[in-house]
């Protein structure tokens, strides 16, 4: 465990202290949730579009922050890899499970704090602009997104352990984008209908955000399914991301 | 004990043979100079030794415990300054050493005494609570070795250790070397030869991943009838077909 609890706290301040972290994992998200509560002012009630209130916005800008999550897990991994830092470590005694929950621990922490942080500031503005948002609902909501902040880091881990420092960053801007677009993050996804709905139901993103709606509305009925599918792509991602890393390491070391 | 024993040793990539056959034991205690021109497969066999690469054939041991069937054993006996500078570089250099011992599963009494060891050994105490990616080369350097030393190898690999320092800063890191000369293993390469003729107790010279003579700088003078390191590396260079 010393060994695991060492390097996790290496990768906790290799991400924290650098300010770009801050700008995309916390500003960015709470820009948005900013924005969009004001667009969301500027709507008339009679449209019916309630995409951008306070509580259908906070379980979406938190799946969208946790993709932010992923794009610095992977920067981190692929920083590791490319310099001799990790040969380094390759030649101790630290075994490749100690590697993958040294990067993935600390970064879970990370989508907590970062959760935590967007869910208050969505209370905040609930209180300001008197939608009502339940604390109860909020807590359901975050252990709802622990799935999918585990697939996020896997993604992470796995893009970053696949390809370089300058290539890695475009892929996750992919999941990126599909997460925010298909999620139904900034719009109705279930107003669509026809294809891009099943497109977006494919997917974990438009699960792991209607999760997150339907716990903070303390809404449980059809709750289970897109929590499980959320947990199915966190299962599948994960072990993917585990063995890909452990094959690398194994062929680092050939 | 041998501290090192390596029997036809030899790593074969898809197109080339960076370490063909070798052959040889480095004594406990010994200062041991890898040389050879670029290419010759001097970090090759390094990395073989440390567990970092396996052998297309033969065998290697480190303290009697072999690289591939005990490599557990072996990393926690070698140390390792790879020939790139390898540290964390947002970590400040006290939390790169904390960081290495940590892994070795030191408690908080012995993590801070290797630490006090290792900034009064390199002079490090101006630098200690400044982040790794902010220091000069020189410091960077030292730091990686000191990262290297901090687990209290019994064999220590330093590759290339001087590359790219200033002549201070090489003449304080040979001072460093030789407070440890006699105390564990070390095997260093380098392309300054003053530094091998400096340090060293044995020396070795590589060609094309073969060795070509192994001696003190004595047997190697004798053997090449030159004089001086360099003249005898150039020399026998040459009667494998290499060199200008
Ligand atoms: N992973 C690899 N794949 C293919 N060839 C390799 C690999 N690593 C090393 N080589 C080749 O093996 C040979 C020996 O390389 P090595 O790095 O051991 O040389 P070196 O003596 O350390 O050289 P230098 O003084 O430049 O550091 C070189 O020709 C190199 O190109
Ligand atoms: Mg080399």
């Amino acid at each position: 465990m010393n060994k695991i609890s060492a390097f996790s706290a290496r990768n906790f301040k290799e991400i924290i202290r650098d300010p770009l972290s801050y700008i995309f994992c916390l500003g960015f998200p709470l820009v948005m949730l900013i924005i969009m509560t004001i667009i969301n002012d500027g709507i008339p009630p009679q449209t019916g579009m309630t995409i951008f209130r306070i509580d259908n916005l906070a379980g979406g800008i938190a799946v969208f922050g946790l993709t932010f999550v992923m794009l610095f897990t992977c920067l981190n991994v692929a920083k590791d890899r490319s310099g001799a830092f990790l040969v380094r470590l390759y030649a101790t005694p630290m075994r490749s499970g100690d590697f993958i929950l040294g990067y993935v621990l600390p970064t879970l922490l990370l989508a907590v704090l970062q959760i935590l942080i967007t869910f208050a500031a969505s209370f905040a503005v609930s209180l300001i602009v008197g939608v009502e948002l339940n604390v109860l609902g909020l807590l359901l909501a975050l252990l709802s997104l622990l799935p999918t902040a585990v697939m996020m880091i896997a993604f992470g881990l796995l893009f970053g352990t696949l390809f370089s420092e300058k290539a890695a960053p475009g892929l996750c801007s992919i999941v990126i984008s599909l997460a925010s677009f298909l999620g139904g993050v900034w719009f109705d996804a279930d107003g669509l209908g026809g294809v891009m709905l099943k497109i977006c139901e494919i997917l974990p993103f438009y699960h792991a955000v209607k999760a997150a709606r339907m716990a903070s509305a303390l809404e449980f009925d059809g709750y289970f399914p897109h929590l499980l599918i959320t947990l199915a792509y966190c299962v599948v991602i994960t072990a993917a991301s585990v063995i890909v890393f452990k094959s690398k390491m194994k062929a680092d070391l050939q | 004990m041998n501290a090192i024993e390596t029997k036809s040793l030899t790593k074969r990539y898809k197109t080339k043979t960076a370490v063909s056959e070798l052959s040889l034991t480095v004594r406990e205690g010994e200062l041991f100079a890898l040389l050879g021109v670029n290419g010759a497969g001097k970090t090759t066999t390094i990395r073989m030794l440390s567990c970092l690469s396996k052998p297309t054939s033969g065998e290697c041991c480190v303290c009697g415990h072999n690289c591939q069937s005990e490599a557990a054993a072996v990393k926690n006996i070698v140390g390792i300054s790879p020939q790139d500078t390898a540290v964390a570089e947002n970590l400040t250099v006290l939390e790169n050493m904390r960081l290495i011992c940590g892994i070795y599963g030191y408690s908080p009494e012995k993590t801070k005494q290797r630490i006090d060891a290792m900034t009064s050994l390199f002079r490090m105490d101006e630098v200690a609570n400044s982040r790794a990616k902010t220091l000069s080369g020189g410091w960077k350097r030292k730091l990686s070795i000191a990262l290297a030393l901090i687990a209290e190898p019994k064999v220590l690999f330093l590759d290339e250790p001087t590359l790219g320092l200033d002549v201070l800063a090489r003449r304080e890191l040979w001072s460093v070397v030789e407070e440890l000369k006699g105390k564990i293993t070390i095997v260093l390469t380098t392309h300054y030869m003053e530094e091998a003729e400096a340090l060293s107790d044995r020396i070795a010279i590589m060609i094309d991943g073969s060795l070509a003579a192994l001696g003190t700088l004595g047997e190697l003078e004798a053997q090449s009838g030159e004089s001086g390191l360099e003249n005898t590396f150039v020399k026998i260079a040459a009667q494998f077909g290499k060199g200008a």
